[in-house]
Formats: C-alpha cells, structure tokens, sequence
C-alpha cells in the first residue's frame, strides 16, 4: 500500500481505537488511558504518540501547525510536517499560531493563548509522574485510582529540603480537576499554568507507553505544591533583578532561550516561541496595530 | 442528510468523530452529526466509534438488522456490553460497567436516542470540566429517572458511565464529570 492511498496513513482501525480512546481520555481528565500504539514509519520516542494523535483527528481542509521546542523549523518539526503534508492530501500547514486548527507539539506550549476551536496534542515520552515512586505498573493504577500521590509529595518536599526550592525544570507534576496528577510532557514550568482552565482541549499521546490522556477545556490543572513553597515559573532575571528581555523583538513576557553569541562570546537571549517572536517583531515595527 | 452509504465512509466518520469530541469535550454543546436519510443519527454515531474490538448492547432492538454486520460489534448484554443503545422515553433496566480504580475507562459509553436537544420539558443546566461557568440544556424524550440513575453510575469518580444523548440529527455528550442539576 502506497502512502498516498490511505488519508491518515493508519487504516481505519486504528484510527478508531485511537478516537474512542480519547473521548475516553477526555471524559476522565488526566487518567492515562491505554491503547495499542501501532507501528510508525518512524522511532518511537520521536513523537509517534502525538502523530497517530494527529493522523487520527484531522481532516480535509483543516490547517495544522507542528513545533519542536517552539520551532517550527527544527529537524523533528519539519520531518513531521512533511509525513503529515505527504498522508494528509488537503490538509494545509501553517507557522501562525492563530491560523492552526490543531497543533502538536514537543516541549512548548504557545505563548499565545489558544482559542476554544483550536486543539493542542502534546508528546509525550514519559506519561506517568509516579515512575519515581513505585516501579510497578499494576500499583501505580491503583494509587492514581485512589489519587493518592502521599509518596509523590513527599518526594517533591525531599528536593525542597535539599536544593530550598522544587528544581523540576520540566515535566511538572499538574493536578487535573481535583484527582489524576499528570506528567504534562516535558514542557517548562513556564507552559503550565496555560493548562489550567485552557479554552482549547490539549490531548498528549505517548506512542512507546501507549497512553492517551486529556486536559478538557475549562477544567483545572494545578502544579504541585506546598503552602509554604508555592509553585512558581522561571523569572528570567538578569543580575541586577530585572526581567530579561527578547534580544530580537524586545519582549519581556515570554519564555527566552539562553544561546551563546558567536562574534562576542556574551549570553544573549531570545523567544523560545519563534512564531510569538515574529509576531512581536512585526508588531514593534508597526505599533499602531496594536489590538490584545 | 447523505447518500445510504455516506456514514460508513472514512471522510464522514472523521468528522462525526470530531463532532463528539467537541460534544465530550464541552459538555452541552449539541453538535451536528452527518447522517443518512432514513436512518437514525445514533447509527452514524455508532459506525463512527465501534469495529470489532468492541461490544454493543442493543436491549431495545433499535438497530436495523443490516447495520450489524457493517459495525461488526460483537453483541453483548448491557451488563457486560462496551457500548448500550437506548431508548431515552423509557428508564434503563440495567446496571452498566463502570470500570475498576486502577481501569476506569473499562466502563459502558450510553448511546440514548432522545427526541430533541434543541427545546424539550427537561430543563437542565450543567457544570464541571469541560462547561465555561454552567450551560443550559433543554431536552425532550429524555425520562427523567436516567438522570438519577446516572447520578448512581458516577457518584463513585473515577468509576462510571458516559453518555451520549443524541437526537435525529445532533449529539449531546454527558461524561462522568459533569454535575447535572434539573431546573
Ligand atoms: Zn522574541
């Protein structure tokens, strides 16, 4: 069978394991819910989850947009575009955050904020936070069946103890409506309060796990925590204590990249979100067309 | 309406998949389901989600004889059943899976075929994951001792059931989450 043949490149099959398992997954916000994870012209662990997600939930005339670490332009974004573009005839692509029907993504959530028609799929590596508490799968399910994360917490305060504050740079354990805490994939500290009340559904698909798991639109999604070490976000102070600002479009309010100037050997920072950034480009140029 | 095949294409389960997962996703939005002449939404709704993985139960015998072998679902009482078709005019007479703590997604999805989601005698407004505030929902043909059944099926989260309420031409999603007051 040629890849042109079947739209989707999965066949139906699949596709509708893959469909019931997220109204699943949606309707239990943040239970991982299994599913048999088909084989993918491409490694696992390179965002074959959130592929078959994709391949699954997308139709004609629907316009997609792919991003690696906020890239749309990095090797894995464009590899997946391109299968997605070769399977897909008549889906159409697009950088803009504000044009996309849907969006997957690794690593990042937009900086602009979604709207209620669109739709975010995550990938996933790791899905379950409780890997490293107990190593059996079996009582995992029970302990997230329960929503007991006793031993979880406990290990989040160890890192308190010792480091005075939590270190998890990514993948930050999230409670959803009051029960599952999710690995919400390797996303900053800085994309997780965007979870929270989302106007937009975000599915995270993990292909070597093989588990599907949701955060419905409007619906609650909180770090971790503790009263006295509450949950905060990078703050990108420079040494003086001021916010660090985009060395290209100037913004102070978005998630930077740190890289290494070539010619003067200094840090410099920049937008993770290449599309925020291009936006915020376009906007300093042209300020008057300023609108939210 | 579509030409007698049109439901058991790929093209048009793609987007009555998509038309549930807007309707799971906010509970209340009554969604548009692309369907036959002649024949139920519920049938499109069906051949959208089942294949031979999984088991339908039919109690009532809603289901044209000749669509069973096109869903190819295994036939299983409500009891046991993935999937359970039903009448919305008449309480249900069964218990459905709700699933276990460590599996709860291994629980029943109620198809209930209702006479309408746009208008009805049933007055009632809805709140929880997925609702922006509360939503208000009227609904016909729907009797209301499903409604406190449900509250028995969902009261021990995360077990429980789902329901999809669907009328001629529309669905209208329930997932356990939503809480469910009558007004
Ligand atoms: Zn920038």
């Amino acid at each position: 069978m040629s890849l042109a043949q079947q739209f989707g490149f999965l066949d139906e099959y699949a596709k509708k394991e893959i469909r019931r398992t997220s109204l699943k997954a949606v309707a239990i916000p943040g239970y991982q819910v299994p599913y048999s994870s088909r084989e993918m012209p491409m490694g696992r662990g390179f965002g074959t989850g959130g592929l078959q997600l994709t391949l699954a939930l997308i139709g004609e005339g629907e316009v997609l947009k792919v991003i690696d670490q906020g890239s749309d332009d990095s090797v894995n974004a464009v590899n997946l575009r391109a299968f997605i573009e070769m399977t897909c005839p008549g889906v159409g692509t697009t950088r803009v955050t504000g044009e996309a029907d849907l969006i997957q993504s690794r690593h990042r959530i937009p900086e602009k904020p979604l709207r209620e028609d669109q739709l975010l799929v995550l990938q996933v590596p790791y899905p379950d936070p409780l890997v490293v508490v107990e190593a059996s799968e079996e009582k995992r399910k029970q302990l997230h069946g329960e929503a007991d994360y006793s031993r979880l917490l406990v290990k989040l305060y160890e890192d308190i103890v010792k480091f005075d504050e939590i270190t998890i740079s990514h993948r930050y354990p999230t409670r959803i409506n009051d029960h599952y805490v999710i690995d919400p994939s390797p996303i900053p500290r800085w994309d997780v309060p965007k979870l929270h009340m989302s106007k937009a559904l975000v599915l995270l698909g993990a292909g070597r796990e093989k588990k599907i798991y949701a955060v419905p639109p409007y619906t609650k999604a909180e770090p971790l925590a503790f009263e006295d070490k509450p949950f905060r976000v990078e703050a990108f102070l420079d040494e003086r204590g001021r916010r660090r600002a985009c060395a290209r479009c100037g913004c102070d309010s978005s998630f930077l990249d740190e890289y290494v100037d070539s010619n003067s050997g200094h840090q410099v920072y920049r937008c993770s979100d290449a599309d925020w950034c291009d936006e915020q480009l376009t906007r300093r140029s042209a300020p008057e067309v300023i609108n939210g | 309406m579509l030409e007698v095949s049109a439901i058991w294409t790929a093209q048009v389960q793609q987007q009555n998949y998509r038309a549930l997962l807007d309707a799971i996703s906010h509970p209340g939005w009554v969604k548009s389901i692309l369907h036959q002449a002649g024949s139920p939404a519920s049938t499109a709704v069906l051949a959208t989600l089942l294949d031979a993985e999984v088991s339908l139960a039919d109690p009532e015998g809603l289901l044209e004889a000749a669509d069973w072998p096109l869903l190819q679902a295994s036939t299983a009482a409500p009891e046991e059943a993935d999937y359970i078709l039903c009448m919305g005019s008449k309480a249900a007479q069964f218990q459905p899976r709700l699933g276990s703590l460590p599996s709860p997604e291994q629980s029943a999805t109620l198809i209930i075929c209702v006479d309408s989601l746009h208008e009805g005698e049933l007055k009632i407004s809805l709140e929880g994951p997925g609702v922006n505030g509360n939503a208000d929902c009227a609904i016909a043909g729907l009797h209301p001792d499903w409604l406190s059944q449900r509250e028995d099926w969902v009261c021990g989260y995360p077990l429980g059931v789902d329901l999809l309420l669907v009328d001629d031409s529309a669905v209208l999603a329930l997932p356990r989450t939503t809480r469910v007051e009558v007004v």
